[in-house]
């Protein structure tokens, strides 16, 4: 009898360190991972535009790979995020991910990226922040892009692959443009629905021109 | 369970509970390193993107 109670006690307060092991490690250490794995992600793109010089005629994106730097002021004057092609759960683990089947950065269509709200370094923590005007800039290393929110956050349920077309559902636009879409879950720790927000390019510049007026104080 | 597993540990006290230190470490290493990263995405924090499925 003792025994029993013993090995069930002994069971219960594993189960229970266990449980607390694995809230510390969503919580505190996915952080800490994605954290480095970003930083070596910039680190990537960083050496690769050092190497390719300003020619280049335009690279096919690889999957899993970096190909654009994310700066939105909005979400914190240093915030800024690597852009990998690829959505899959170890992509998105390394920095946002660009839906395959969208636009170029910068090209007629829609460039959608996606973003975790919460775990792996809380990127788009603050989604609900965004505000219509608000800057979305990113660079491929050689030109500037700077994207204004014209509408967001919407909120719409998983299954709603039209707010990525081309020409977005929703979004107000009518015409077809240079279009951006950024996704993310919600509720913050749920997965019942997405947030949505949506940018227009407003401008460009090559990247020895400075930064845009949008990252400059 | 636990008193099954220290009355196997070789050595006095002290070894036994150095013993111990480095099992619950490598423990922690191995859920840390494989388990939860398995298990982590079978959880909803991943759903960020719409897809139709």
């Amino acid at each position: 009898m003792r025994v029993i109670v013993r090995t069930v006690s002994e069971l219960c307060i594993t189960v229970g360190a266990l449980i607390v092991l694995f809230v510390a490690y969503v919580l505190f250490w996915t952080g800490v991972n994605a954290d480095s794995e970003r930083d070596h992600q910039t680190e990537l793109l960083k050496r690769q535009w050092a190497k390719g010089g300003t020619e280049q005629a335009p690279v096919p994106y690889r999957n899993g790979r970096p190909f654009a730097l994310m700066y939105v002021p909005r979400l914190g004057f240093t915030w800024n995020m690597p852009v990998l092609e690829g959505t899959g759960t170890n992509t998105l683990k390394k920095g946002l991910g660009h839906y395959t089947v969208t636009a170029r950065l910068g090209q007629e269509g829609n460039f959608a990226v996606a973003g975790h709200r919460r775990t792996y370094g809380d990127p788009f923590k603050d989604f609900p922040e965004l505000r219509r005007g608000d800057a979305v800039v990113l660079t491929d290393g050689t030109t500037w892009f700077t994207y204004r929110i014209d509408k967001g956050p919407y909120k719409t349920v998983p299954t709603d692959i039209e707010v990525i077309d081309p020409v977005p559902r929703a979004s107000g636009y009518t015409r077809p443009g240079r279009y951006l879409t950024l996704t993310t879950c919600d509720p913050e720790w749920g997965h019942s629905h997405r947030l949505i927000v949506w940018a227009e390019l407003r401008s460009t510049q090559p990247v020895d021109t400075g930064k845009p007026e949008a990252l400059r104080r | 369970m636990y008193g099954w597993i220290w009355r196997r540990l070789p050595g006095n006290v002290w070894i036994r509970a150095l013993i111990s230190v480095v099992l619950v470490l490598a423990v922690v290493y191995v859920l840390f390193q494989y388990v939860f990263p398995w298990a982590e995405p079978l959880l909803p924090f991943n759903d960020v993107t719409v897809d139709d499925q």
